[in-house]
C-alpha cells in the first residue's frame, strides 16, 4: 500500500510551546486509519494541521509526491484533502440546501440526500436549527459529496445514533474501497478499530502506537493511551 | 475521598415528593409534533436515561424539563407543584440543575467561581442580597457546597483555573460540578458523554452512579449505549416523539419495538426507520 | 384621503431611501458586517464625482462609471483587507465590528472634510435630466426617482438571481457563515469576501452619485442619511429587498401625506415632529414590533468581546490616575472650565462600561440616557419639570440621575430577547427617537437655566464634586465588577444559558444593568451640562454616541481606567487642537482595533508587561495561529502549556 499522506518529523507549536514533538505517519491510499489517543493528546491538533488551518513549525507534509506544508486550507482542499471538523461541521445560517451546494461543489448533492433521507425533508431549513445529530449528518454528507482523496474525520460519531455511526462507517469503508484515505479520529476506539487497516496511537504529542489494529485490540495496550 | 452527604435537600425531606415528573407533554415545531405525548418519571436514587435515533425529540423533551422551551400541552410536576409555566432560572432554584449539549461554563471565570455561581443563586439567599451582592447568611454554606462539588467532580486541582483554558473533557465536569454546587434534587444530563474519551466516560459513569446513590434523581440523554445500559436503571426509548418502549436496561434491550426504533444497528438498514424518519 | 401629487411627490425620497437600505442590506448580507460608514463612503465617491466633473472637467459618465466600477471597489478591498478580515478572522463580536465601523465612517468624515472642507457644494453632477415625466391628467412624477427606482429594482433582481442561482452566491453566504469551515470546504473564503466587499462597496458608491444631486454634497448630509434608512433595512429584517423597497417608498409617500394634516398647537408641532422623523420611528417600531432580524453569521447570536481583565496589576499601575485627574485643579480657570468635562465624560463612559463590559450587552443609546439627565437637571432648576418649583442644583443633579432610571428600565425592555446587533440598533433607535422627540424640541428646551450647585459654585469647587461622583461611581463599579453580582453579570455575558441553568434571573438581571447604567449616564450627563452652565442638544447627539461608544471599545470596553483615558484624551484633544481632531485619532484607534484585540489599554499592558497578560478567554485554543500576531502566539502558547501542565485533572 503507497502512501497517499506522509507526514515527516511535524512539530507543532503555539508560541514557544510545542504541541506536536515530531511526529512521523503515513495514511496509506485506500484504507481505513484510525489515529486515537486521550483528550489532548494532540490529535485535533494533527488534524488541523494536516488540513492546514496550523502551521507547522517544522517537518514535511508530503500528499502524493508533492510537498504542501506550506499550501493554504483551501488550496488543500482543492487539492483533494477534506477535514470534518468534529462538533457540527455545518454552516449554520443557511439552509440545507445550500450547505449542500456549497459541500458539493460543482456536483450533485443527491448522494448525500441518498444516504441521509432525513436531510431530504429538511432542505429548505436553517442548518443550525437541525438537530444536533442532523446537523452531524450533514456535515457527514460533505464527505460523500466531495470528490475527496483525503478525509480527516474528527469525532464522526459524537452525538449521533448507533444506527447512523454505524451508517456512516458504512459509507466511510466504502470509500476507501473506491481508492480514497480515510482517517478516523475517535474517542470510541472499539468501533475505529474495527473498521481501520492501519492504527496509530498519539500521546502528549507523540506516536506511541503504530502498526495493525488487531494488536492494540488483542494486548488492550492500555499503556500507550495513558 | 470519603463519600460525604452531597445532598441534603434530598435527605431531608422523604424521597418520595422530590420525583419529577412529565404527563402528557406535546411540542410542536409548526407542523412537526417534535414530542407527541410523553409520561416521564424521574425519581430519586435512580438514573433514568433516555434514548432514542436522532430527531425522536429527545432535546426537546429535555428541554421542556430544564425550562428553556415551553410545552404546547401537557404538566410537569415537582414535588407535587406544578411548574409548567415556571421559567428555567426558578426550576434551577427549586432544585433542579441541568447540564447542556453544547458546554455552557463561564470561560472567564475560575473553575471554583464557576461552581460557586451555581451555588449563591439557588434558593436561600434573599433577592436584595443577590442583587446588591451581599453576603448572606449562607455564605458559608456556599463555601461549603463548593469545595463538595469541587472534590465530587474531581476538579480540585484545576480550582484556580479559568475555565476557558480548560479542554472539552474537563469542561464537562465543570458543567456538572457547577449543578452539584446548587445542591439540587433532580439533576438532568444533556449528553454528558459527549466529547469525553473512553476513561473519561468511565469516571463520569462511576460518579453517576455516585450520585444516585445518594439520593439525587439523574435523567441522563445519551447516545453512548455503554455508558447508559451500564449505569441507568429506567431507560426510556424515544422515536418520532414518542416513548416507545420503557423498562429496565434487560427489559429494553429485548423489547422488540425498541430494537426496531433505535437498538439494531442492522433493523432497516438502508432505509429509514419508522421513528427518525418522520422526526 | 390620499393625494395622487403629494404620493408621487414622495416617491422621490422613497426612492432615495430604497436604494440606501437596498445598498446597507446587500452590503451587509456580502460582508457579515452591519457598516455604519457605508453612507460615509457613498459621501466620498460623491465628492470625488464633484472633483472630477467640476474642477478637472471630466465628462460626467464615464467618471461615474470609473467611481462606481473603479475606485469604489478598490476601496472595498481596501476595508477588507485592513479592517475587518483581522476581526472576522478573530471571530469578533457586534460591538467590535461595530465599532470598527464606526472608525471607517469617521475616518472618511475626516478625510473629506480635510479635502473638500465642511461648505456645502451646490452643485453635485447629476447622470439622470432634471425633469419630470407627465403620467396622466398633469399627475407628474420626477424622471430621477423613476429611473432611481429602476436602478434599485435592478440591484435586487441581479441580487436574487446571484443568490438563489449561482454557486458563488452560495459560497459568499457559507464565508459569511462560517469562514473557517468554508475554507475546509474548498472556498478561497479571502477572495469570495473580498468579492463581497468590492460588491457593497460599489453599491455604497452607486448611492452617494445617485443621492448627491437631492442634497446639499457636504460632508454629514449624505452619512447621516444612511443611518436614518436603517429603519428600512430593519423593516425589511436585514433580508429581504422587495420589502425594503416597498418600505421606503410608503415612508416616503407618508411623509408627504402627512404635510397635508393639520393640527391645533402642540399636537402640530408633534405631527410636525413625527412627518420629517418618520424613519427614525420606524427603526424603532421595526425594532420593537417584527419577529428577529435575520442575522447572518457566527457573530450574529453573542456579544461576548473579548476583556482584557484577569491578571492583578501593581499598584504603580494606578498611581498616574489620581495624578491625572488632580492635575486641572493647580490650572487656570479658562482651563479648568474645559477639564471639568472630563470627569463628567468619563462617568458616562463608565457607564458604557457597566452595561457593554461587564454585562455584554452593547449599548449604542447612552447619549439619550445622558442627555435625559442634564434635561432634567435643567428643568428642575429652572422650576420647569411639570409644575415642580425651582429645585437646588445638587438635589436637581440627583433627581435627573434617579429619574432616567425608571426609562432605562423601560428601555432595557428590548434587551431581554434581544442580543448583538438587533440590541445595539434598539439602544441607538431609542437614542435618536428620544434627541428628535424632546432634545430637539423648543417646548422642552427653551428658557432652561443649568449652572454649578451651591455650595459648588466655583470652578474648582465644582471640579471637586465632579471627582467626588465620579470617585462614587468607581465605587459602583467595583461594587458591580467583584463579589457575587461580578460573578452573575461575568456568567451572562459568558453564557445566558448557563447563567440560567444556575438560578439566575437573566431577564432581571439585564434591565438592572440598563437601568443602573443609565442612571449612571445620566449622572454624568447632567454634569456635563453643568459643566458648560447650559443644555445644549447637539453634545448629547445619537451620533456623538455613536462616537463615544467607539472611544470606550478602542480604549477596552471592559476597563474603567480606560474609560477615564479615553475621557481626557477627548476632551484634551478637543480643546487642545482642532474640533474633529478627537473623532479622527478614535476613528484612526477603531480601525485599528483588529490589531488590539480588547483594546488599546490591554493591548498597551500585554506589549509593557508580557508576564501579566491575561489569558486569551476563547476556549478554542486550536484555533488557527497562522495569522496571529507575536504577542497572540505567547497568549496561545500561555494557554497551552496549562493544557499541557494539567493533564492530572483528567487522571
Amino acid at each position: 500500500m503507497p502512501a497517499a499522506l506522509t507526514v515527516r518529523g511535524l512539530r507543532v507549536r503555539y508560541g514557544p510551546v510545542e504541541a506536536l514533538h515530531g511526529v512521523d505517519m503515513a495514511f496509506p491510499d485506500g484504507a481505513v486509519t484510525a489515529l486515537l489517543g486521550r483528550n489532548g493528546a494532540g490529535r485535533s491538533t494533527l488534524l488541523r494541521t494536516i488540513a492546514g488551518l496550523l502551521p507547522a513549525a517544522a517537518g514535511h507534509l508530503d500528499w502524493r509526491g508533492r510537498d504542501i506544508t506550506g499550501w493554504t486550507a483551501s488550496e488543500r482542499a482543492r487539492a483533494g484533502l477534506a477535514l470534518i471538523p468534529d462538533g457540527h461541521g455545518v454552516f449554520g445560517g443557511l439552509p440545507v440546501r445550500d450547505n449542500l451546494r456549497v459541500f458539493a461543489g460543482t456536483g450533485p448533492i443527491d448522494p448525500a440526500l441518498d444516504a441521509f433521507p432525513v436531510l431530504r425533508q429538511r432542505l429548505g431549513q436553517r442548518a443550525g436549527t437541525l438537530s444536533g445529530g442532523e446537523q452531524q449528518m450533514l456535515a457527514g454528507a460533505r464527505a460523500i459529496l466531495r470528490p475527496s482523496r483525503l478525509l480527516l474525520l474528527d469525532e464522526l460519531s459524537q452525538g449521533l445514533a448507533p444506527r447512523v455511526v454505524a451508517q456512516l462507517y458504512e459509507v466511510v469503508t466504502a470509500l476507501a474501497a473506491e481508492h480514497r484515505t480515510v482517517v478516523l479520529v475517535e474517542q470510541y476506539a472499539g468501533e475505529a478499530l474495527r473498521r481501520a487497516d492501519v492504527a496509530y496511537v498519539l500521546r502528549r504529542g507523540r506516536v506511541a502506537f503504530a502498526g495493525e489494529p488487531a494488536e492494540l485490540l488483542a494486548a488492550g495496550h492500555p499503556s500507550v493511551f495513558d | 475521598m470519603s463519600p460525604r452527604h452531597v445532598v441534603p435537600a434530598a435527605t431531608e425531606t422523604p424521597p418520595g415528593p422530590d420525583v419529577l415528573t412529565a404527563h402528557g407533554l406535546v411540542r410542536h415545531f409548526g407542523g412537526l409534533r417534535a414530542v407527541d405525548g410523553v409520561d416521564l418519571t424521574v425519581p430519586p436514587r435512580q438514573v433514568t436515561a433516555v434514548i432514542g435515533p436522532n430527531g425522536a425529540g429527545k432535546s426537546t423533551l429535555f428541554h421542556c424539563l430544564a425550562g428553556a422551551q415551553r410545552p404546547d400541552e401537557g404538566r410537569i410536576r415537582f414535588r407535587g407543584r406544578d411548574i409548567t409555566r415556571l421559567p428555567d432560572h426558578r426550576r434551577a432554584r427549586l432544585g433542579i440543575a441541568r447540564t447542556f449539549q453544547v458546554v455552557s461554563v463561564f470561560p472567564s471565570l475560575t473553575v471554583a467561581d464557576n461552581l460557586r455561581v451555581g451555588a449563591e443563586n439557588r434558593a436561600g439567599a434573599s433577592a436584595a442580597a443577590r442583587l446588591l451582592g451581599l453576603p448572606d447568611a449562607a455564605g458559608g454554606r456556599t463555601r461549603q457546597a463548593v469545595e463538595r462539588a469541587l472534590e465530587l467532580a474531581e476538579l480540585t486541582d484545576v480550582a484556580d483555573v479559568p475555565a476557558g483554558r480548560l479542554p472539552t473533557g474537563t469542561l464537562r465536569l465543570v458543567e456538572l460540578g457547577r449543578a452539584l454546587a446548587a445542591d439540587p434534587s433532580v439533576l438532568l444530563l444533556d449528553e454528558p458523554a459527549s466529547g469525553l474519551d473512553d476513561a473519561e466516560t468511565a469516571r463520569m459513569r462511576a460518579l453517576l452512579r455516585r450520585l444516585a446513590g445518594e439520593g439525587l434523581a439523574v435523567l441522563l440523554v445519551e447516545h453512548d449505549m455503554e455508558l447508559v445500559f451500564g449505569v441507568a436503571d429506567t431507560v426510556y426509548v424515544m422515536a418520532a416523539g414518542r416513548v416507545v418502549a420503557s423498562g429496565t436496561p434487560d427489559a429494553v434491550r429485548d423489547d422488540p419495538a425498541a430494537r426496531a426504533a433505535y437498538l439494531d444497528p442492522l433493523a432497516g438498514d438502508g432505509e429509514p426507520a419508522p421513528g427518525p424518519g418522520g422526526s | 384621503m390620499l393625494t395622487i401629487d403629494l404620493a408621487l411627490a414622495g416617491l422621490g425620497v422613497g426612492a432615495i431611501a430604497a436604494l440606501a437600505a437596498v445598498g446597507l442590506i446587500t452590503s451587509y448580507r456580502a460582508t457579515g458586517v452591519f457598516n455604519l460608514g457605508f453612507g460615509a463612503l457613498a459621501m466620498l465617491i460623491a465628492y470625488l464625482l464633484w472633483q472630477q466633473v467640476r474642477v478637472w472637467s471630466w465628462p460626467v459618465v464615464p467618471a461615474a462609471l470609473f467611481d462606481v466600477f473603479v475606485v469604489a471597489p478598490v476601496f472595498g478591498l481596501l476595508l477588507d483587507r485592513f479592517v475587518f478580515r483581522g476581526l472576522q478572522r478573530r471571530g469578533a463580536g457586534p460591538a467590535e465590528m461595530l465599532a470598527a465601523s464606526l472608525g471607517v465612517l469617521v475616518m472618511l468624515l475626516g478625510i473629506a472634510i480635510l479635502t473638500w472642507g465642511t461648505e456645502s457644494r451646490l452643485d453635485p453632477p447629476t447622470l439622470f435630466p432634471a425633469g419630470t415625466v407627465e403620467l396622466w391628467d398633469g399627475a407628474t412624477v420626477s424622471e430621477s426617482a423613476l429611473a432611481e427606482l429602476g436602478v434599485v429594482v435592478g440591484i435586487a433582481l441581479v441580487v436574487a438571481v446571484v443568490t438563489r442561482y449561482t454557486r458563488f452566491g452560495a459560497d459568499l453566504r457559507a464565508v459569511v457563515d462560517r469562514r473557517e469551515l468554508a475554507e475546509l470546504t474548498g472556498v478561497a473564503a479571502d477572495r469570495v469576501s473580498a468579492v463581497g466587499w468590492a460588491f457593497g462597496s460599489m453599491l455604497a458608491g452607486l448611492t452617494g452619485i445617485l443621492l448627491a444631486p437631492h442634497l446639499r454634497l457636504d460632508p454629514f448630509g449624505l452619512t447621516l442619511l444612511v443611518l436614518e434608512t436603517i429603519g428600512v433595512a430593519v423593516a425589511a429584517r436585514l433580508a429581504s429587498l422587495p420589502v425594503a423597497i416597498l418600505v421606503a417608498v410608503a415612508i416616503g409617500v407618508g411623509q408627504s401625506e402627512l404635510t397635508r394634516v393639520q393640527l391645533e398647537g402642540r399636537a402640530q408641532n408633534m405631527l410636525q415632529a413625527l412627518q420629517s422623523n418618520l424613519f427614525v420611528v420606524v427603526l424603532l417600531l421595526a425594532l420593537l414590533l417584527l419577529p428577529r432580524m435575520v442575522e447572518v453569521g457566527e457573530r450574529g447570536t453573542y456579544t461576548r468581546i473579548p476583556a482584557g481583565n484577569g491578571a492583578r496589576l501593581p499598584a504603580l499601575w494606578w498611581l498616574p490616575y489620581p495624578v491625572l485627574l488632580a492635575a486641572p485643579l493647580v490650572l487656570s480657570t479658562e482651563h479648568l472650565q474645559s477639564a471639568q468635562q472630563v470627569p463628567a465624560l468619563a462617568i458616562v463612559f463608565v457607564s458604557l462600561v457597566i452595561v457593554t463590559g461587564f454585562a455584554g450587552q452593547v449599548s449604542l443609546g447612552q447619549a439619550g440616557y445622558a442627555g435625559l439627565g442634564a434635561l432634567i437637571a435643567a428643568s428642575l432648576m429652572s422650576g420647569k419639570f411639570f409644575g415642580f418649583g425651582a429645585v437646588p442644583g445638587l438635589l436637581a443633579l440627583l433627581l435627573g440621575a434617579l429619574l432616567v432610571i425608571p426609562v432605562g428600565l423601560v428601555t432595557g425592555w428590548p434587551a431581554i430577547r434581544r442580543r448583538g446587533l438587533a440590541l445595539a440598533l434598539s439602544t441607538f433607535a431609542v437614542a435618536a427617537v428620544v434627541s428628535r422627540f424632546v432634545f430637539a424640541q423648543p417646548i422642552f428646551t427653551t428658557g432652561l437655566r443649568l449652572d454649578h450647585p451651591w455650595p459648588f459654585e466655583g470652578e474648582h469647587a465644582f471640579y471637586i464634586l465632579e471627582l467626588i461622583c465620579l470617585g462614587l461611581t468607581l465605587l459602583l463599579v467595583r461594587r458591580l465588577h467583584a463579589g457575587r453580582l461580578g460573578r452573575m453579570l461575568i456568567a451572562m455575558r459568558d453564557s445566558e444559558g448557563g447563567a440560567a441553568a444556575s438560578g439566575i434571573d437573566v431577564p432581571g438581571l439585564k434591565v438592572f444593568v440598563f437601568a443602573v447604567s443609565a442612571g449612571v449616564a445620566a449622572l454624568g450627563g447632567a454634569l456635563l451640562g453643568m459643566s458648560g452652565r447650559s443644555f445644549d442638544a447637539q453634545t448629547f447627539d445619537p451620533i456623538q454616541g455613536l462616537i463615544w461608544f467607539a472611544a470606550v471599545v478602542v480604549f477596552g470596553v471592559d476597563s474603567a481606567a480606560g474609560a477615564v483615558l479615553a475621557a481626557a484624551l477627548i476632551v484634551g484633544l478637543d480643546s487642545g487642537t482642532q474640533p474633529g481632531v478627537s473623532v479622527i485619532v478614535v476613528g484612526a484607534g477603531a480601525i485599528l482595533l483588529s490589531r488590539m484585540p480588547g483594546g488599546a489599554l490591554a493591548t498597551a499592558r500585554r506589549v509593557l508587561m508580557p508576564a501579566l497578560a491575561p489569558p486569551e478567554p476563547a476556549a478554542d485554543t486550536a484555533r488557527s495561529t497562522a495569522r496571529l500576531t507575536p504577542a497572540g502566539r505567547a497568549v496561545r502558547a500561555r494557554v497551552h502549556a496549562d493544557r499541557e501542565a494539567r493533564p492530572g485533572a483528567l487522571r
